[in-house]
């Protein structure tokens, strides 16, 4: 084995998750099917609870082009696509000396960009799912009592 | 997190998949060879992302197999450090915190890059697991399984495997993560709800939860 480029281009979450949806990598039970190896599903498990799970190319493209005008490296730009800071202090680790670098109106600016351009993460439309869960669970419950009874 | 990686490598081609179309039965093989494996300052392999070129195809005296030489790139993962990831949390101790990805378990978040001021309280005399604690505000925060935990990677190192393994020691990772969580917004996530409104609305959720939990 020879490695001819060790680094040959860095990938955001999403092109890794889109790679896996292209090979047929999904939710549904029947994954057996896919052409998809065990170790595959694991990066997909994790990667649809992130953020990735609902960015597109164009979400990632506009965010690239809105984000220019601020002095941010590579590496911090790939890791605010993956992370999707929904507030300052979830920026404040992710940019390097961020307090001297950036004032707090800049940070305040990119926050708003990043939640401009991505979607909410699943996370914050989680409560109604639960609720949703709960109800059908208790509906089921009601269900389940007649038959119990009779 | 994730990098391609160029790599030419040179295979036998098992006889049975000759009868598949030469670049399927190639990228079966990679699989087969690369995948979920840690090459050396690699990094973990995810996938084979491309083949970029198949070439040879000689049959070497002696053997049942024609060799070719590939040239492709595989996905792998390689987490630079300073980057901020979120896992789950594997098992905590008195020398730390253990986190997973899933896909991924060796990442541990030694004593020293915890919060401090911290606390371990051990589950039993007996037991050495427990829950780290900690201590802000006269307030304690426990870092226990139930968020997920924002870490900041502090060192990737590859160990080399060792010739003899002592009985009863952990099993050899090829791999080693060390994290950190002492900074703000680190941590589990539900320990940064954000702005005063949020804030707010972490509190409720938090009575919310306490709320279930006394049911």
């Amino acid at each position: 084995m020879k490695i001819l480029e060790a680094n040959n281009g860095a990938l955001t979450n999403f092109e890794v998750l889109d790679f896996l949806r292209a090979k047929g990598a999904s939710r549904d039970p029947t994954r057996v099917l896919a052409k998809v190896a065990q170790s595959e599903y694991k990066v997909y498990d994790y990667l649809v609870d992130t953020a990735a799970c609902d960015q597109t190319r164009e979400s990632i493209n506009e965010f690239l082009k809105s984000v220019k005008s601020y002095d941010l490296a590579k590496a911090e730009i790939l890791n605010l696509i993956n992370m999707r800071p929904a507030n300052i202090v979830e920026i404040f680790p992710i940019i390097e000396s961020c307090d001297t670098r950036f004032s707090d109106e800049e940070l305040t600016e990119i926050v708003e960009i990043v939640k401009k351009t991505f979607p909410p993460p699943p996370e914050e439309s989680k409560p109604e799912d639960a609720n949703s869960a709960e109800e059908t669970k208790s509906s089921g419950e009601e269900g389940g009592e007649p038959m119990e009874r009779s | 997190m994730f990098y391609l990686s160029k790599i030419e490598h040179t295979l036998p081609l098992p006889a049975p998949q000759l009868a598949r179309p030469i670049q399927e039965a190639i990228h079966t093989q990679l699989e087969k060879l690369f995948l979920d494996k840690v090459i050396a300052n690699l990094g973990l392999c995810v996938s084979v992302y491309d083949i970029k070129s198949i070439e040879g195809g000689f049959i070497y005296p002696g053997e049942g197999a024609p060799t070719y030489t590939v040239v492709f790139n595989l996905i792998m993962f390689r987490p630079f450090v300073g980057e901020i990831m979120t896992a789950k949390l594997l098992s905590s101790d008195a020398d730390g915190l253990r986190l997973s990805l899933g896909f991924f378990d060796d990442i541990y978040v030694p004593l020293q890059h915890l919060p401090s001021p911290n606390e371990f309280k051990a589950e039993s005399t007996k037991s050495t697991k427990g829950t780290w604690y900690w201590n802000y505000d006269e307030q304690s925060f426990p870092i226990d399984d139930s968020d997920v935990i924002k870490f900041r990677i502090q060192n990737v190192t590859y160990p080399s495997i060792p010739l003899e393994q002592p009985k009863e020691s952990k099993p050899f990772a090829p791999m080693l993560v060390t994290g950190s969580i002492d900074y703000d917004g680190l941590g589990p996530v539900s320990w940064w709800p954000g702005q005063e409104q949020d804030a707010e609305e972490g509190e409720e959720a938090q009575e919310e939860e306490e709320a279930a939990a006394e049911e």
